[in-house]
Order: structure tokens, then C-alpha cells, then sequence
């Protein structure tokens, strides 16, 4: 039953005059480019930046596609699935104790949709993250590359304060820190060896925020989270550390 | 001599070559023109949109419960920060703009939001369908552009099928503007901007428009889905499966047994890879197409169902719909109706043809026709005697439509007949019962 006709030149003919079948053709083409040029364009972007080529036939197309939300490269699940970054936010309470909430949350969150945003925002918190620098010689062998560093770092830190000052609003102006989890994947041949609950903490770990060069790394992570160098702001702790501190 | 021979052969070739180009590109010109321009019905782009507007509604409705966390001013991403992100204050510079970041007040952030949910609810049951797409489409850009960093595939995949509805007649069936449309009656024949209004059912460009579009977008977002994919790895070895299902952030229902069975992992990557890459070129020959979209029903339906996506799976789902027919959803006579159009077009073309034949005759008494030019003469006179026979097919078909209705009325006065004759008959039974009792 499924059987969309390709028209036949049975089929009854077109009943627009050949000008305007001229200007809609024109306009179709100008869609269609719009459509698929984005991806085209997110393919073929690699480090050393956009395909020149790309990049001028695109130009055109690009305020419109921006506008209609086609500037997309439609990579779910692409190149591989990987893991899902988290952020995990610690709320000073009035008597001092931290209180800590992960997001996204399934029992925080609810209905599906509103948890997926949640999930979605920590996803484009991780997308956004650039290491701190750049280092002080890069401004003189390349001085573009460094003030794109800072751009790249000074977005992903507003990024990182918008969420921080929005949980102080939602929560009476408390100290609120930050930090980003990633929560890994087990693979297949682990699993099949041990089958691990997905929730196992074992597959959590804290991103730190450090510097990318040798000379300037943060301590290597030990098992007391306390210890841990992450953003510049305090390490969330969990309740029992806070009580034993106190 | 033979120089001369051979030039003239050389330069029969050439005009043979540019006639062939000038043929293939004629015929690439009609095939652009009846794949944009032959009319379609809109039944199945109404369904769409009821389909569409009834998530975006949903969409909305969940929103609504955390409107100032997600588009107020001291939001997950505020009203400055959203601004920022596409101002060029970190370097990118772009057009996705929204009023929303310029609105502070929560009181008309909850009465926009209302407009909004109107608005869409408008869509969803067909009410000024010409009117609230467009708006609705408006206003969900708006929001998109308002939620940068909120956003997944379902917003992508809604904006574009109402994006694409806007251009349609997608009110004319199963809405409120069908149902005003049949009361304002004779109104509609005589007002245009009424007709446009409140269009009707009938085939039109705009819709086929609408369609194609979306089946072309959808083959965009395929083969870039597919081509993104072919450059990783785990879509090769088979393990992308098993790193989806295993993540837990996305898990609705635990498929981790299936690590099991790692030929099936293997095989479900291997199949949607390819299936992704060649989407776009397998999906338009009837031979393939349901093999294709009960592949697409099967990838969506898990991930709606496993991945926690029940939204964007299940409006993928609707997305890949537009593949099928509109004719599944016509009425008996509706049916009728387009094939009887579809018949008196060719009917018109056959018999233009046919009355070409004699001048293609005089033409073949020419002694100075090629090789080539013969045969292709010969080859539009075999055409002209398909034609010819499609007519004749049509002649008969139509004769023996009309000895059904002959058939029929004579069936109808015989009936007409006998009920008259028991009327008589009945009421001179009447007549004498009460002559009688008088």
C-alpha cells in the first residue's frame, strides 16, 4: 500500500503560469542549498577550520539558515555514541551544610521532556568547555589563535555563570559551586566480563578545569574528592564530608 | 572525397550529440517540473499537522511548568547570556534572534506563553489554518532561538514539518476550517480571500510543494546522520548499539541483556549505518520504499521506546510518513475523482499525439533521412500507436462505463415503475374500502 506516485505526465498538469513555475524553481533551489549546506559545511569543518570552498558557498545561505534553524549537521549519535556529561551543583545551605544535586535528574525532572532539556543543558555546558589560558607566548608566535582561546574560554565561562547565578536566584542568593561529571560507558567486553549496574559510581569521573600544558597541570586527581583541583570554585562535597568538617 | 565523407559523418555525430544533450536536458526539465509542480492532494499533510501540533502543544505545555527557568530573565541561560550567544559577543555573529531575550517582565512571559499555547492549539484542531501555521511556526522559532542550549532533535524535526506546513492547505480536511468552509457554502464560491481562507481538498501545488520538501529534507538529514556516522568507528565494529543502549542518562528501558547476543548489537549498527547513507536514494523506488520506512518505523520506535526519546522518535516517525500516499487516506470518490482527471489528461496528450502521426509519415517518405533519424522516427510512431491504443482502451472503458449506467437507469425506472404501480394499486385498494363503508 505504500506508494507514493512519482507524477506521471498523466497526472494533471500544472495549473501556475511558466514565470511563476520560474521564480518558485529559483526559490526551491535557494531553500534546498539552505538545507543542505549546513551539514555539508559541519563535515567538513576539522581543526584547522571551515573547507574554503564551503565556506564562500555558503554565504548566501547562512542568515536565512540561521534564522529557520537549518544550520545544523544532524550528527546524533555521531561519529560515535559517547558518554554524557553531567553537572553537579552544590548549594551552601543557611546552616553551612552543602546539599548537592545532580542534573539532569530523572526524580527531579519530570516529564521525560523537561529531563531531556535539563540533560540537554549539561550536554551544551560540556560542548562549551575551553581550557584555561592560552599560555602567555602563544600571544606572540600567534596572536589570532590566542585571543580565539580566550574568546572560546571567556563563552564558556559566562556559559558556566549563567547556571550558577540561576540556581542562586532559584535558591535565595546561597553560595552555589559547579562541576562537571562525565559519566561514562562500560564496554562491551567489560560488561559481558562483570555486568555492572549503569549507575555504578565506578563509571562517574570529575572533569577538571586545568590548563592543556605540561608545565601548567593541576595535581593529578586522588580518591579524596577534597583534594580534587576542578573550576575555580569549591568542590561540592557530599553531606557526611561537610558534617566531619565542621 | 573520403575526407569529405568522413566530415559529413563527424558532423552528423556532433548534431546527433547536442540533439541527444538538448533531449536530456528536456527531459530533466519536465521531470523538475512534474516532481515540483503536478498537483497533490492534502489529506496527509492534514494529518501532519494535527500530529505536529498536538507535540508542539505538548512541547509548550511542559515548558509552561518551568517558563522562567528556561526562557525567563534570570534563567538556566538568561535573557543576557541567550543574547550574547548569537550578538557576536564571542565571536559568532548570527540570525538567530529572539524578542524573547528582551523581555523581563514574568507576567508577559506567562501571557506571551498563553498566546503561544493558543496559537498552537489553534493549529492542532485546524482553526485558521492560513493564519496560525505560519504563527505558530513564528513563535517556535522565537522560542528555539530563545533556548539555545536546551535544544535537542525534536525541536529541529517539528520546526522543520511546520515550517513546510505553513506553505500547505494543511486545514482543508479533519479541521475546524473544513467544518466553517461547509457552512459558509456558497459564500466561499464567490470570495477568493474566503477560499483562500478556508481552502478546500482539492490537489493543488502548494501541497506537493510542501511534501517534496519535506521528503527532500528528510534525505538531507539522512545521508549527513549516515555520513556522520561513517566516520566513527563503533558504527563499523558493531558496537555503537551497545554504547547507545548502555548509557544511562538516555535508557528508558534497561537493554543491557542484549549484550548477550553481540551478533545482534553488531548487526542493529551495521543496518542503521547503511540504512541512514543510502535513505536517500532508496526511499523513492516503490520497490524499496517499504523496506526503508519499516526500517525508519523500527530505528524511531526504539528509540522512543529504549532511549528515552519518546517525542523526537515518535515525531520522526510522523516525519518519514510523508513518503506514503496521499490516496490512502481518499474517499471512494475522491479516488474516482483523480482518476478520472488523470484519465482525461492522457486522453488529451494521446490524442495529440495521434494527430502528429501524419505529419510523421510525410516525414518518413523522405529519402534523406539518416539511419538514426529513421529510427527515431520510427520510434515516435511506435509511441504514437501506444497512444492510439490507450485511446482505444479509453473509448471502451468509457462505453462500457456508459452501458453500467444505461444498465443502471433502466434498473432505477423499472424500479420507479413498480413503486408507482404498488401506489396505484394501494390507493385504489383505499378507494374501494371506503366506498364500500359508505
Amino acid at each position: 500500500m505504500v506508494h507514493d506516485r512519482m507524477p506521471s505526465p498523466a497526472a494533471k498538469p500544472s495549473i501556475l503560469s511558466k514565470r511563476r513555475r520560474l521564480i518558485i524553481s529559483g526559490l526551491l533551489l535557494f531553500h534546498l542549498l539552505a538545507v543542505a549546506l549546513p551539514p555539508l559545511a559541519f563535515q567538513t569543518t576539522t581543526v584547522d577550520g571551515p573547507s574554503p570552498l564551503i565556506d564562500v558557498l555558503i554565504r548566501p545561505f547562512r542568515g536565512y539558515g540561521e534564522f529557520l534553524h537549518l544550520n545544523r549537521g544532524y550528527a546524533f549519535f555521531a561519529p560515535d555514541p559517547g558518554p554524557s556529561h553531567l553537572f553537579q551543583a552544590a548549594l551552601t545551605q543557611p546552616d553551612q551544610s552543602i546539599s548537592e544535586q545532580l542534573y539532569p535528574d530523572l526524580k527531579q525532572q519530570w516529564p521525560r521532556l523537561l529531563y531531556h532539556r535539563h540533560f540537554m543543558l549539561a550536554e551544551f555546558l560540556h560542548a562549551s568547555y575551553w581550557p584555561p589560558g592560552p599560555p602567555d607566548d602563544m600571544f606572540e608566535t600567534d596572536r589570532a589563535a590566542a585571543e580565539l582561546w580566550q574568546q572560546r574560554r571567556a563563552r564558556y565561562e559566562f556559559i558556566r555563570q549563567s547556571l550558577v547565578d540561576h540556581l542562586q536566584h532559584e535558591n535565595g542568593g546561597r553560595h552555589v559551586a559547579l562541576r562537571r561529571i562525565e559519566h561514562g560507558l562500560p564496554s562491551l567486553s567489560n560488561y559481558q566480563a562483570e555486568p555492572i549496574e549503569l549507575s555504578d559510581e565506578r563509571l562517574y569521573r570529575i572533569l577538571l578545569d586545568q590548563p592543556v600544558f605540561s608545565d601548567q597541570i593541576a595535581p593529578v586527581p586522588v580518591e579524596d574528592a577534597e583534594q580534587v583541583s576542578t573550576e575555580v570554585i569549591p568542590v561540592p562535597q557530599t553531606d557526611s564530608a561537610a558534617e566531619e568538617s565542621q | 572525397m573520403t575526407r569529405g565523407t568522413s566530415g559529413t559523418t563527424v558532423a552528423q555525430n556532433n548534431s546527433a550529440a547536442a540533439g541527444s544533450y538538448k533531449e536530456s536536458l528536456s527531459k530533466w526539465g519536465d521531470a523538475w517540473e512534474r516532481f515540483w509542480f503536478t498537483p497533490r492532494r492534502p489529506h496527509l499533510l492534514c494529518v501532519m499537522r494535527i500530529a505536529t501540533g498536538v507535540m508542539l502543544l505538548y512541547c509548550h505545555l511542559v515548558l509552561a511548568g518551568s517558563l522562567l527557568k528556561f526562557i525567563g530573565p534570570n534563567g538556566w541561560i538568561s535573557n543576557e547570556m541567550a543574547q550574547q550567544l548569537h550578538d557576536g559577543a564571542f565571536g559568532n555573529r548570527d540570525w538567530a534572534r529572539s524578542y524573547l531575550w528582551r523581555i523581563d517582565s514574568p507576567g508577559l512571559l506567562y501571557a506571551h506563553h498563553g498566546f503561544t499555547l493558543f496559537v498552537t492549539a489553534a493549529m492542532a484542531v485546524g482553526l485558521l489554518t492560513r493564519i496560525t501555521v505560519p504563527l505558530t511556526l513564528f513563535l517556535q522559532l522565537m522560542y528555539l532561538h530563545r533556548l539555545t542550549g536546551a535544544l535537542f532533535g525534536l525541536d529541529q524535526i517539528v520546526t522543520y514539518i511546520t515550517m513546510y506546513l505553513a506553505v500547505a492547505p494543511c486545514g482543508a480536511k479533519y479541521s475546524l476550517d473544513a467544518i466553517i468552509r461547509t457552512r459558509l457554502g456558497d459564500r466561499i464560491e464567490t470570495s477568493r480571500r474566503l477560499a483562500w481562507l478556508f481552502p478546500d481538498s482539492t490537489a493543488s501545488v502548494a501541497a506537493n510543494i510542501c511534501t517534496r520538501l519535506l521528503q527532500l529534507h528528510l534525505c538531507v538529514i539522512y545521508l549527513f546522520g549516515g555520513l556522520s556516522k561513517a566516520r566513527g568507528e563503533t558504527w563499523w565494529n558493531g558496537l555503537a548499539v551497545w554504547y547507545a543502549v548502555s548509557n544511562y542518562e538516555y535508557q528508558s528501558i534497561n537493554m543491557t541483556w542484549l549484550s548477550r547476543y553481540p551478533a545482534i548489537i553488531s548487526a542493529l549498527s551495521n543496518v542503521t549505518l547503511f540504512w541512514e547513507v543510502f535513505y536517500c536514494a532508496l526511499v523513492w523506488p516503490r520497490v524499496t520504499r517499504p523496506v526503508v520506512l519499516a526500517i525508519a518505523v523500527m530505528v524511531h520506535g526504539g528509540i522512543a521506546m529504549f532511549l528515552g526519546m519518546i517525542t523526537f522518535g515518535s515525531m520522526m516517525i510522523v516525519a518519514n510518513a510523508i513518503f506514503l500516499s496521499p490516496d490512502l487516506l481518499l474517499r471512494r470518490d475522491e479516488l474516482e475523482e483523480d482518476e478520472e482527471q488523470a484519465a482525461e489528461v492522457q486522453l488529451a496528450d494521446d490524442e495529440a499525439l495521434v494527430a502528429s502521426e501524419v505529419e510523421l509519415d510525410r516525414q518518413l517518405q523522405n529519402p534523406d533521412l539518416s539511419a538514426d533519424e529513421r529510427d527515431k522516427l520510427k520510434q515516435k510512431k511506435q509511441r504514437i500507436r501506444e497512444a492510439a491504443e490507450r485511446i482505444n482502451r479509453r473509448y471502451q472503458a468509457l462505453k462500457q462505463r456508459e452501458a453500467k449506467y444505461e444498465a443502471r437507469v433502466k434498473k432505477l425506472r423499472q424500479r420507479e415503475a413498480k413503486i408507482k404501480d404498488l401506489v396505484e394499486k394501494r390507493r385504489a385498494r383505499k378507494g374501494k374500502s371506503s366506498d364500500s363503508d359508505s
